[in-house]
């Protein structure tokens, strides 16, 4: 026994846990955390069906007032209309102004004002698992620039048995490997089930970690892979897409963006599949998701007052006046429920699958040191893939921002030039003077299918590939136009051409010795106050409990007044956090009195107004 | 009453069976998966073979003197190849191409030119990922036999197994003679 104890603290044969014991706490805390989502989705529902259903009934209302125009409708119809209306003010009443009401009227009442929005959430939500079933998640890391391992590069031939061996100590079938030649060190699972799934690795992480390392993380993605992460990442992305299409659904009348992707998604609906489905879901995804952000230049350029609208566009402006005030509604109901409570939740559950991940890891190679050693080794080093920023929880390690690399939103100038560079390009057609954002998200959707030609073969393609690289140097200057890489040797390598290969490889080392990374968060997991991947602290703690080695360096130890300034400092907070939550329930509610208060002085003009119009 | 006493017993009895059903229908699972695991331990243990004859052709334009060495090594492979489904037989045979291929190894060492050539590299990547794969397979074929054995012991699937003739599977030990380590022929 050591002689010095004070010296090094190690964990003792009680602490130890065996990967089964683990994996079986870690399966236990998937069903909490799931009751615990479940309970918190159907909480959020609530505000959100008071402010969709009132959209509901008013867009009822207006069609009936429109049809009753051309071709009137029975006067049953009005009558049931009227009840309803007088229900819902008792039950108002009920709830504001304690007035007795009959228990099945309640009941009653309550349904008419809460199913209709439910049914709509409920209906997108469905459609949204059935529209990217077919997908699953991650694909547009696999669309760009990804390439099978060349069985003549050593690294490469000792992925590839890796993933053979894990695969056999697993009992699941071997998945496709996908090498990406990135500056960033990551790894990923893709696909929807473990017969097509597929795993994404970045060519710098061969060069990173040695073979017992390489096969842990191997095993943890495989791992996970057959624990059916999948699709529980496909779940909880779902989630996030519903917000996002009825965030966009909402936005639709004002702006060309959300219009144009309105139009993606139900372009997609009726494709028959092909090699572009996965990363155009994943284009899909990510534009709808990024309308969950509270700005929204639609939206503002269309009530812009100061700009030359002309009489029309004023009427269409008082029409849908309401429908400003419900989508501010539905954007605030939903940042604030995903963020603080949604989010979370689902946070807290990918993080249990991560740890069931790491003890199958455990299992797999019976070597806890490989996988703690690898973990450390990934986040030493910068970790963004490209394509990969949206889809951020499902790597290995949370993906940091990289911020010479070209970012997942850029800017509006950077946007017109690449825009402007690919019009360019092309060898002929007149370059526009002005360019809007829809025309960008065109330019990215064309680059994407001419570099697919190009890799199988295309000169064309290649040659517009060739001259779009050459203007975008020449356009923006310095380090951006470097990490660019050379399409000629993107395709060449793609084509398994090891001189391409290599000179990628230095290109990409070269530049990631300048690389400074942002820990910011990325991908929805911005959406959430909980980060979707565990601290790497406590990711070791729990292998060290099956046995690794772990070095901690020196170990502070918490002065007794440190920990009393702490525990003060978070008894004086803990009441403003609440308050502050609190207050924001309030705001919440109050955008949605708002909103049902202009919805219904809008109703009744132009309920009037039809009225007036009557023929008799 | 008695109408309704015997809807409720008929109930009962349906939900039993479907119970005892789904049970045994885990047993039978684990069952399977434990054998697949052990005959995946021999396709694993083939693909050994498939790669000595590449090996010894990499090496012979090396070491043409070390003629010893690659003979023993081709000897070995025909041996377990011949062997067949006779285990002890089958695993001792295994043991001394395991034996002969590394001792292949230790010679190639004083080789310099040989080891630094890219094919070597490759190929004693390639036996690695053999050896691995082939005690990867026996390490899956041991937790198949624990969950297995786990399963028939506990309640109330032992109940079953008893009545089904479930029996417990041994797990894959390395017997007295692997244990022994192989001289190396210089």
């Amino acid at each position: 026994m050591s002689s010095e104890p004070a010296l090094s603290s190690s964990v003792g044969p009680r602490d130890r846990e065996s990967f089964f014991a683990a994996q079986q706490k870690n399966r236990h805390a998937t069903w909490r955390m799931t009751a615990l989502c479940v309970l918190t989705a159907l909480a959020m529902g609530i505000p959100l069906t008071l402010v969709l259903t009132p959209l509901f009934y008013a867009g009822t209302l207006l069609t009936a007032d429109v049809v009753s125009y051309f071709n009137p409708l029975p006067p049953e119809f009005w009558a049931t209309m009227k009840e309803l209306a007088t229900l819902a003010v008792r039950v108002g009443d009920y709830f504001f102004n304690n007035k007795p009401l009959d228990p099945q009227l309640l009941a009653v009442g309550l349904a008419v004002l809460l199913v209709p929005g439910m049914l709509i959430a409920l209906a997108l939500w469905m459609a949204m698992l059935a529209l990217f079933r077919r997908a699953g998640v991650g694909g547009a890391m696999a669309s760009l620039n990804a390439r099978e391992p060349s069985p003549h590069d050593l690294h490469e031939l000792q992925l590839a048995n890796v993933v053979q061996e894990m695969a056999i100590a697993s009992g699941l079938p071997a998945p496709r490997v996908m090498l990406v030649d990135s500056a960033g060190a990551n790894a990923a699972a893709i696909g929807t089930s473990p017969a097509d799934a597929r795993i994404v690795i970045s060519r710098r992480l061969l060069d990173d970690l040695d073979r017992d390392q390489m096969q842990a993380l191997l095993a943890h993605l495989i791992g996970s892979v057959g624990n059916g992460d999948l699709g529980i990442a496909f779940a909880v992305t779902s989630v996030f897409e519903t917000c996002g299409l009825l965030g966009t659904i909402i936005n639709a009348p004002f702006g060309p963006h959300a219009r144009s992707t309105l139009w993606r998604v139900v372009r997609y609906a009726f494709s028959r599949g092909g090699s572009g489905t996965t990363a155009e879901a994943d284009g899909i995804a990510a534009l709808l998701t990024g309308d969950l952000d509270l700005q929204s230049d639609d939206i503002d350029r269309f009530f812009d007052t100061g700009s030359h609208r002309g009489p029309v566009h004023k009427f269409l402006a008082f029409v849908f006046f309401p429908i400003f005030f419900t989508n501010a509604a539905i954007k605030f109901t939903l940042w604030f429920f995903l963020t603080a409570f949604l989010g979370p939740c689902m946070a807290l559950l990918w993080r249990s699958r991560r740890y069931l991940a790491d003890a199958s890891a455990v299992q797999f190679t019976r070597n806890p040191n490989a996988l703690a050693g690898a973990l450390r080794n990934l986040t030493e080093d910068s970790t963004a893939i490209p394509g990969g920023v949206w889809a951020s929880h499902l790597f290995v390690v949370s993906p940091s921002q990289d911020t010479s690399a070209p970012q997942d939103k850029p800017t509006a100038e950077q946007m017109r030039l690449v825009a402007r560079a690919w019009a360019e390009s092309a060898p002929a057609q007149p370059a526009r003077s002005s360019l809007t954002t829809g025309d960008y998200m065109r330019c990215c959707a064309e680059l994407i299918a001419t570099q697919r030609a190009a890799v199988s073969g295309d000169p064309t393609a290649l040659a517009r590939m060739t001259a779009f690289h050459r203007t975008i140097s020449t356009l923006v200057p310095g380090p951006i136009a470097q990490s660019l890489p050379d399409p000629a040797d993107l395709t060449a390598a793609l084509r398994g051409d090891p001189a391409a290969i290599a000179r990628l490889r230095s290109q990409q080392q070269n530049l990631g010795r300048h690389h400074q990374t942002v820990q910011k968060r990325t991908g929805f997991q911005a959406e959430s106050m909980v980060a979707f991947h565990p601290p790497l602290k406590r990711r070791l703690q729990r292998l060290e409990r099956m046995g690794a080695h772990v070095d901690w360096g020196a170990k502070q130890k918490w002065s007794s007044t440190k920990i009393i300034g702490t525990t003060i400092g978070f008894l004086i907070l803990a009441p403003f956090i609440l308050a502050a939550g609190a207050l924001m329930l309030v705001v919440v509610a109050v955008m949605i009195m708002l909103n049902l208060l202009f919805l219904a002085l809008w109703l009744f003009a132009i309920h009037s107004l039809f009225g007036l119009l009557a023929p008799h | 009453m008695d109408f309704s006493f015997a809807i409720f017993a008929l109930a009962l009895a349906i939900l039993l069976v479907i119970a005892v059903g789904l049970l045994y229908n885990g047993l039978v699972a684990r069952r399977n998966r434990v054998q697949s695991a052990w005959a995946d331990i021999d396709v694993q243990l083939k693909l050994r073979h498939d790669l000595v004859p590449n090996l010894v052709e990499s090496a012979r334009g090396y070491m043409a003197h070390e003629r010893q060495t690659l003979e023993a090594v081709t000897q070995a492979r025909s041996q377990a190849i011949s062997a067949g489904a006779n285990v002890p037989a089958r695993s001792s045979a295994e043991m001394q191409l395991a034996a002969a291929i590394g001792n292949l190894f230790a010679v190639a060492e004083r080789y310099p030119a040989l080891r630094a050539t890219e094919n070597m590299q490759l190929l004693q990547e390639q036996l690695t990922t053999t050896e691995n794969r082939i005690a990867f397979a026996r390490q899956h074929y041991n937790d198949m036999v624990l969950d297995l054995n786990t399963a028939v012991a506990s309640f109330p699937r032992n109940l079953l197994a008893g009545l089904f003739g479930f029996a417990p599977a041994a797990m894959f030990t390395a017997e007295e003679s692997d244990r022994a380590v192989p001289q190396a022929k210089v």
